[in-house]
């Protein structure tokens, strides 16, 4: 990959997503870029961002800039986050709760497997009172293929092994003869999928008791993490919790979010004076 | 250091498989059939057992089922590894007492996943 393709293609990231690539990183835009550039026939990058300069269109770029951010994430990725989630952050958030309903957003979910990761541990808390709770869990990524193949819930030989344990793929799967396996009825009716681009408002999600938002904010830009953390923080309702990845270092990132006083590794809204609460 | 036993009538298999558990800070030993794997537990129980299911002169099915009927006061973690990838044989491998079940093909990071699972790394 040229030099300048690479600083294009950077550019292009950063403007989509706030995706900060540093120049050691052409690989990754390699590995990411591949299944596009094999699509359309791109003997290389340079190809491939003569492309995009040539004839403009929104929605390739949009595509390509979606595939930059690509994660690779599989289930049950943020054990330990989801463990908190189920067992401390939701019971707390049902106790304040009058209407037992509970809503939760995993943001920037890439294929989805964290938001049913997160159904399948809640679905597990028989006798709890969590069990009775009406919980709604919503995904969300910036890429459009990333969603839709959330939203089939169906997954490969090689996806449902890593990190599900047998028994949890035999009570939440059903197997396809071509050896996919694809997420059960039961599960599908509390997770719901979306395509968002963290940079901009998401206010039409409504708010969140909680939200979880791993491993995107730390390979951004700090102005894009800033404007992300705003987003997310819009969201939260009044004593929600904000949970990211278990290795992440957020604090500091902005003044929007604090860590919280009383839940481990969470976060919480910082209040600010004549601040409008989400609905 | 924790032993696995890897049960497979595949050379290529228990060597392939034998690498990954060996790089996961196991020792490893091999037998080609369930016959065999059950002698030699009789003679020293391994902590983990990484099992085939069709295999001459003893599948891997009889063998877990002669493996838990034993009481030698240790009792191994038995994780499948099988091209029988369908619901049924999974169902009947736990019935059976498998802890986990590997469909193959597989790799490295497959085989930690469930060895987490089961809380053998």
């Amino acid at each position: 990959m040229q030099e300048s393709t690479f600083n294009e293609l950077a550019d292009l990231a950063l403007r989509n997503s706030g995706q900060h690539f540093a120049p050691t990183k052409s690989y990754l835009m390699d590995a990411r870029l591949s299944n596009i550039s094999r699509r359309e026939s791109f003997a290389t990058m340079d190809d491939l961002e003569q492309c995009l300069k040539a004839s403009p269109n929104p929605r390739f770029e949009q595509e390509v800039a979606a595939a930059l951010t690509s994660k690779k994430t599989s289930f049950f990725s943020q054990r330990d986050v989801i463990e908190q989630i189920v067992s401390h952050a939701l019971p707390k958030r049902l106790e304040l709760s009058k209407s037992g309903k509970l809503r939760v957003w995993c943001a920037g979910v890439s294929t989805g497997q964290e938001a049913w990761s997160l159904a399948m541990r809640i679905k597990e808390q028989v006798g709890s009172p969590l069990a009775t709770a009406e919980i709604e869990i919503i995904g969300s990524d910036l890429s459009t293929d990333c969603v839709e193949t959330a939203k089939r819930g169906i997954y490969g030989h090689f996806d449902v092994q890593k990190g599900l344990s047998i028994h949890r793929l035999m009570t939440n799967f059903s197997r396809h003869d071509n050896s996919e396996w694809e997420i059960n009825d039961e599960l599908r009716g509390t997770v719901y999928f979306r395509r968002q681009n963290l940079l901009n408002p998401a206010s039409d999600l409504g708010g969140f008791d909680v939200i979880l938002c791993s491993d995107v904010v730390g390979s951004l830009a700090k102005q894009a993490q800033r404007k992300v953390l705003e987003t997310l923080s819009k969201q939260m309702l009044p004593e929600a919790y904000l949970f990211f990845g278990t290795d992440e270092a957020i604090e500091g990132l902005s003044d929007t979010i604090k860590p919280s006083r009383n839940m481990r590794g969470a976060f919480e809204k910082r209040s600010t004076s004549g601040e409008t609460a989400v609905a | 250091m924790k032993h696995c036993l890897i049960v497979d009538d595949s050379r290529v298999v228990r060597t392939v498989a034998g690498r990954i558990i060996q790089d996961l800070s196991f020792t490893v030993s091999e037998a080609s059939h369930g016959a065999e794997a059950l002698e030699m537990c009789r003679k020293e129980m391994p902590d983990a057992i990484l099992l085939d299911w069709n295999m001459p002169v003893m599948n891997g099915l009889d063998f877990l089922r002669a493996l838990r009927r034993e009481d030698r006061g240790k009792d191994p973690v038995v994780v499948f590894c099988t091209n029988e990838n369908d619901s049924e044989h999974i169902s009947e491998a736990i019935r059976a007492g498998a802890n986990e079940y590997i469909m193959k093909p597989f790799d490295a990071d497959i085989v930690e996943s469930k060895f987490a699972e089961v809380g053998l790394v």
